[in-house]
């Protein structure tokens, strides 16, 4: 009898992680604008702004270390993604850039901020929106820039093909700047969040159950959490990198619908 | 300059993506409408090769 019921609770299994880990309850009652992911949104709001004007606030010739890794940021951002991308116009888009890799960042960086421990951008809305805004900068801009009639032009014609060749080639262009564009920014960001989330669950969830286990997995699950610890330091290399890759796409839109040739 | 030409990988991809979605789309709604089953294939091929012939008009022509 005894040994059914240690061989029922040891039969109980592991639950992996899965996409239901991602839908978090609202923290009040029922209303579902209070789950964590847009509490984290708030958050990082305040975060960004009051660290930025603390970091600008009383800015003087010899900068304090504030100050100094505020301007190193901004720097960053505006000569390398917006003064070598998109060319003699680019300080308009700087602020957008700007905003735009800060704050992708830093809800990136949540998911391994121990108590936070959730990268916003692994719930697909957040990620589809920051994609719908920077797809409506960089068509805007294209528009404003050659006005509209050229704009479409420049997009739908490549020149220097025969007209019957324009069959094939004028829906692949549609597709990539109205679907594709925007989609695959939004996807790329989304799918690298979530996967790193789920990946930093299984070892660390998984380390925590073998350490319920017989005396042989008490034994493996230190190499699990160690995994999970080696896997948080990858995962912030990635949280940069795709904060990164987000702005570094929205500077090449803009820069391409504000070129010239083509 | 140099700079966007390094970054022209991910306009590349979407591009291939974007002819395989669109042409190979358009193979599978034809071979759901006329019952046959080659034209996915057809139409994943003709996707391909547009999107490496926009690429290459597009970046390989200076």
């Amino acid at each position: 009898m005894r040994s059914l019921v240690v061989f029922r609770a040891e039969g109980e299994g592991f639950v992996p992680p899965s996409s239901k880990d991602f839908e978090l309850p609202p923290i009040f009652g029922d209303n579902e604008f209070t789950t964590k992911p847009i509490f984290l949104i708030l958050f990082s709001v305040i975060l960004l702004s009051v660290f930025f004007l603390m970091a600008s606030r009383k800015a003087s010739v010899v900068p304090s270390k504030l100050q100094f890794a505020g301007e190193s940021v901004y720097a960053y951002v505006r000569n390398d993604l917006g003064k070598e991308i998109i060319g003699h116009e680019f300080m308009r888009f700087v602020p957008y850039l700007f905003t735009l890799f800060t704050f992708i960042l830093v809800n990136n960086i949540f998911g391994i901020v121990p108590l936070i421990q959730f990268p916003t951008m692994s719930r697909i809305s957040f990620a589809y929106v920051l994609g719908i805004i920077t797809f409506g900068v960089f068509h805007y801009v294209g528009i404003r820039h050659h006005g509209i009639f050229k704009y479409m032009k420049d997009i739908l014609f490549m020149p220097g093909v025969p007209k019957p060749v324009y069959i094939l080639l004028t829906p692949i262009e549609i597709a990539t700047y109205l679907v594709v564009r925007p989609l695959t920014i939004s996807l790329r960001l989304f799918a690298n969040m979530f996967a790193g989330h789920l990946l930093l669950m299984i070892f660390i969830l998984g380390g925590e159950h073998l350490l319920q286990g017989a005396v042989g997995l008490k034994l493996v699950s230190p190499f699990a959490f160690a995994f999970g610890i080696a896997l948080t330091f990858f995962e912030l290399l990635v949280q940069c990198l795709q904060a990164y890759i987000f702005t570094l796409l929205t500077a090449l839109y803009i820069g391409g619908a504000l070129a010239d040739e083509h | 300059m140099a700079r966007r030409d390094d970054n022209a990988a991910y306009s590349i991809v979407g591009y291939l993506l974007s002819g395989l979605l669109f042409w190979g789309g358009v193979g599978w709604a034809l071979d759901k409408w006329l019952g046959t089953s080659f034209l996915l294939l057809a139409g994943l091929l003709l996707g391909a090769g547009a999107a490496l012939y926009l690429v290459w008009l597009r970046f390989g022509r200076e």
